[in-house]
């Protein structure tokens, strides 16, 4: 029955996509907007076509993981091409930021613990970012994007070996010393770290050339430099996305969420405990560094007053909201983080606070502060638990 | 006196007991026996307030025990010493004593002397750490902390688990003696039948959640039957 | 020895014992709470300096410094026994990162409101005592009547904390609700009163070194005022051992004085990284804390 319906659907989409192609080489003369939608088109109709081979879908997980990611991804970088520069900047942020959620998110997932210092962890990876490209300019992007992420998880094995062998809240804590700690551990290396001001890239990221002609901006308000890092980061999040969503579904990840469920049950059946922390704990480190590293790509400068205790709370605040242990909430966490400050001034223009004033300044924080509490509180798993739980009691319903 | 009339607790979709009914005379010793997973214990933290029940009434004289709170409860003169015995073992013998006679208006040191002359080993060791206790004296403990307070129901969960016969002869021997020297209400949940039943006067026999007999302890001992299927004492 | 460097090793001690008292007294403060209610309070250090903005606003109505110290002790009674009933109650017996994730959240929104009605510049109190050091042999020797002040404070209440846990009948019961709670309400005692007296009574140890931490002439009163002390205040709790209140204190002090040796022969930035290293070093060696005795992990 289920094979019959895909083949009936296959001859559909050969068709589309046979229409699409004729648009997109027709398109391609025209706009930037219409070679966008035709390729757009067609990826989609890939992906779509994968997802829904029965067969390909139960042998192998990971493809249909693969074309659920590239479908994500093709639909998300399809819009950037809509969107102003600001907007598009903020996506960019997000995105970067998604990554460190979802690092988050795996740790207490996985491993029923917490982290209090991922946003000193992005900040690891987001200065590895700047001073390896300050003295090696010429290593390709993703080449020092990996160097920051080994950065980071060199770092999460540091901390993570004594505090994960502990039960309780010793990893909370000492993550929390680190978050405190790691404006001073930048200042003692000043020379490396340039000090109050931070640092700058040497360069702008810029298209590789094959492609600059497709993020060419002509006179849009939106610029070439700011669309490819959009799209480079939305790529980059899609791919960490990947991978973790296979993490999740493996071996690995089945034991780590024995050993939150229960830790005396997983020690029985042979999983070692402490290495199976502290490699959750590396992997979300590891994770918080590559979104920093990007969000210095992003900002094309790192500002050692970014990554104050004020952000790994801030990270905290948005993985609980969005659903912590959840990939989706890791998405939602990004996409809130992005729009936050727009939001959260609107409501002040709203309420007709004064913007100078006391209150103003502290409604992020209060904000915040209060959903952190209210979510724990009366919905764990935020607003992906929420959406999920909505979502099975309309199944049920039908 | 404690009785129990129509008591249903349950665990979820599980239930533990099932309309248990019965009576516990002032100044007599009425023993809950069974086997494993009975519902012996589940009746003791019922009574103390541990675990609330479905349905049913648990009344001490005439006041309703149900929907009190444990602490309450205790204050009311139920001395529970529980499975395990739950000596604290951070504490001194002598600290777990005081917090015994907290809330009971009696006077501190009296008591402390009379539970060391009832058990004289507590005297000796009155500084050390309970958990330096072997079995029997933390037994002993756990009574004497439950007796300083002078309650008059005493709940006692397996006293003889993992005690040599000896001890256990001895403990058994104190109980009688307690219950006969005061108005004490004792209700003494066993799975060692054969001693408890040597002391008791009343004996109720459990078998999943569910009362199987409810008798004088010497016609409950001579009942062949109970002995085989429900007690496991096979001459 | 060199007198140039011992003098200036004793001004070390002297100057890091007054750190180390502070120290200690938030690590006594969030090992009373681990203990009974198995809470790493990350509020510890906002609630107390909410109680504190809230005491000393009696200042404004022309009330001297004791006053309100009197009115911020009363503000964390309230604080510390409102918190534990009203929030802190929901969380028992939940996974162990939702009272974390709620005292953080606790800790910022008590931050935030502090500085929206307040404001986040330091606001300086009236210093009961002068904060210049005194003179010995025309040098100064790192004490000052404050100082004194800040350390006999501190020991007075550390001894005072004691004496109310060994020696009273409310002591016994608190640490029986803490070790035993079920044992301890078949015993009659009133866990659920006691854990609410144990969040109040560690407010109030708060409290008084968030008061004496403001009180410096140099650091004021600031919504911030205790994150880092906070920070320090867990490595030492850490390092001595959650579960130990006395390892808690003697950690804080210790800690307290290695900081002032760092600061003198390093530099002021390494201080806490030099405390994190401490940390990571001590849980590598003895995990369950330097003065604990090793107990079995209970499941």
């Amino acid at each position: 029955m289920r094979l019959d319906r895909t083949r009936r659907r296959a001859p559909i989409a050969m068709v589309v996509a046979v229409v699409a192609t004729v648009l997109s080489l027709v398109s391609a003369a025209t706009t930037r907007e219409g070679v966008a939608l035709s390729i757009a088109f067609d990826l989609a109709i890939a992906c779509v076509t994968t997802l829904s081979l029965p067969d390909l879908k139960s042998s192998h997980p990971v493809v249909s993981r693969a074309a659920l990611t590239l479908l994500a991804l093709d639909v998300a970088i399809f819009i950037t091409f809509f969107l102003n520069s600001s907007t598009n900047f903020n996506l960019a942020t997000g995105a970067a930021m998604s990554i460190v959620l979802l690092g988050l998110s795996f740790l207490t997932g996985a491993s029923g613990q917490i982290s209090l210092g991922n946003g000193a962890f992005m900040g690891v990876g987001a200065f590895a970012m700047a001073i390896w490209s300050n003295h090696h300019a010429t290593t390709p992007i993703f080449l020092t994007l990996l160097i920051a992420v080994a950065c980071g998880a060199l770092v999460g094995l540091l901390l993570g070996l004594p505090a994960t062998r502990l039960r309780g809240p010793y990893l909370a804590g000492m993550t929390l010393a680190f978050a405190v700690a790691f404006t001073f551990i930048l200042s003692s290396f000043n020379s490396w770290t340039g000090g109050d001001s931070g640092l700058q890239l040497p360069t702008e990221a810029t298209a590789p050339r094959w492609l600059d002609g497709f993020f060419h901006a002509g006179t849009s308000p939106l610029t070439t430099t700011t669309l490819y890092i959009t799209d480079f980061s939305i790529i980059v999040a899609g791919v960490a996305f990947f991978f973790m969503a296979n993490l999740f579904a493996s071996r690995t990840g089945r034991a780590m969420r024995l050993i939150r469920d229960n830790d005396v049950a997983a020690e029985l059946v042979g999983i070692s405990l402490p290495r199976t922390r502290v490699a959750a704990f590396i992997v979300s480190s590891a994770y918080a560094a590559l979104g920093g590293a990007l969000l210095t790509l992003i900002n094309n400068s790192v500002s050692p007053q970014t990554y104050s205790f004020a952000l790994s709370v801030t990270i905290l605040s948005l993985i609980v909201i969005g659903g912590i242990g959840t990939i989706s909430g890791a998405v939602i966490g990004g996409i809130i983080y992005a729009f936050s400050t727009n939001a959260i001034s609107w409501i002040t223009t709203q309420t007709g606070l004064n913007p100078q004033g006391n209150f103003a300044s502290q409604l992020n924080g209060i904000i915040f502060g209060g959903l952190l509490i209210l979510t724990m509180l009366f919905a764990p798993l935020g607003i992906a638990g929420a959406l999920r739980h909505l979502w099975s009691r309309i199944r049920s319903r039908t | 006196m404690i009785t129990i009339d129509d008591l249903t607790v349950s665990f979820g979709a599980v239930q533990a007991l099932r309309s248990v009914s019965f009576v516990a005379e002032t100044a007599k010793i009425t023993a809950v026996l069974g086997a494993n997973g009975a519902g012996k214990t589940t009746l003791l933290r019922t009574i103390s307030g541990l675990k609330e029940p479905r349905s049913g009434t648990i009344r001490m004289d005439e006041r309703n025990l149900v929907h009190r709170r444990t602490e309450d409860i205790a204050r009311l003169g139920i001395g529970h010493v529980p499975e395990g015995r739950g000596v604290i073992g951070e504490f001194t013998v002598e600290e777990n004593l005081r917090l015994g006679a907290m809330m009971a208006k009696v006077n501190l040191q009296q008591g402390l002397s009379e539970q060391y002359e009832q058990f004289p080993v507590l005297g000796e060791r009155r500084r050390q750490h309970a958990a330096k206790l072997s079995g029997g004296e933390r037994q002993m403990l756990a009574m004497a902390r439950a007796l300083i307070a002078k309650p008059s129901v005493l709940l006692l969960d397996e006293p003889s688990l993992g005690l040599a016969p000896l001890v256990t002869a001895q403990l058994m021997h104190t109980i009688q003696s307690l219950c006969d020297t005061s108005d004490l209400t004792v209700i003494l949940v066993e799975q060692n039948a054969s001693s408890a039943l040597r002391i008791a006067h009343h004996a109720v026999v459990l078998h999943v959640g569910k009362v199987v007999a409810n008798d004088a302890a010497s016609v409950v001992a001579a009942d062949e039957n109970l002995r085989q299927y429900y007690l496991g004492l096979v001459e | 020895m060199d007198p140039f460097l011992t003098s200036r090793i004793v001004t070390d001690v002297l100057g890091g014992l007054t750190n180390g008292v502070i120290y200690g007294m938030v690590a006594l403060s969030l090992v009373l709470i681990w203990r009974s209610t198995g809470v790493l309070n990350f509020a510890q250090g906002a609630m107390p300096m909410f109680a504190t903005y809230v005491g000393f606003a009696l200042l404004s109505y022309h009330f001297g410094y004791w006053p309100c110290v009197v009115a911020c002790i009363i503000a964390g009674l309230l604080i510390g026994g409102l918190t534990e009933r009203l929030l802190v109650r929901r969380l028992y017996g939940k996974p162990e990162i939702n009272p974390i994730v709620v005292m953080v959240g606790f800790l910022i929104v008590l931050e935030a409101v502090a500085a929206a009605i307040w404001s986040s510049f330091p606001r300086s109190l009236p210093s009961p005592f002068s904060s210049i050091d005194w003179q010995l042999a025309g040098k100064p020797i790192a004490l000052s009547p404050f100082t004194v002040y800040e350390i006999a404070t501190g020991l007075l209440v550390m001894t005072a904390v004691a004496v109310l846990f060994r020696f009273t009948k409310l002591g016994l019961q608190l640490r029986a609700s803490a070790v035993a709670p079920e044992v301890s309400r078949l015993l009659g005692v009133r866990v659920g009163r006691l854990l609410t007296l144990g969040w109040m009574l560690s407010t109030v140890v708060g409290v008084i070194t968030t008061v004496l931490v403001s009180s410096n002439f140099f650091t004021g009163l600031t919504p911030q005022v205790m994150d880092g002390i906070f920070a320090f205040g867990f490595i030492a709790a850490a390092i001595g051992g959650l579960e130990s209140p006395v390892g808690a204190i003697i950690a804080g002090i210790l800690l307290g004085i290695a900081n002032q040796f760092v600061t003198d022969f390093v530099n002021q930035n390494a201080v806490i990284i030099i405390a994190l290293a401490l940390l990571i070093v001590s849980l590598m060696i003895r995990p369950s804390g330097v003065f604990t005795k090793r107990t079995e992990r209970r499941v």
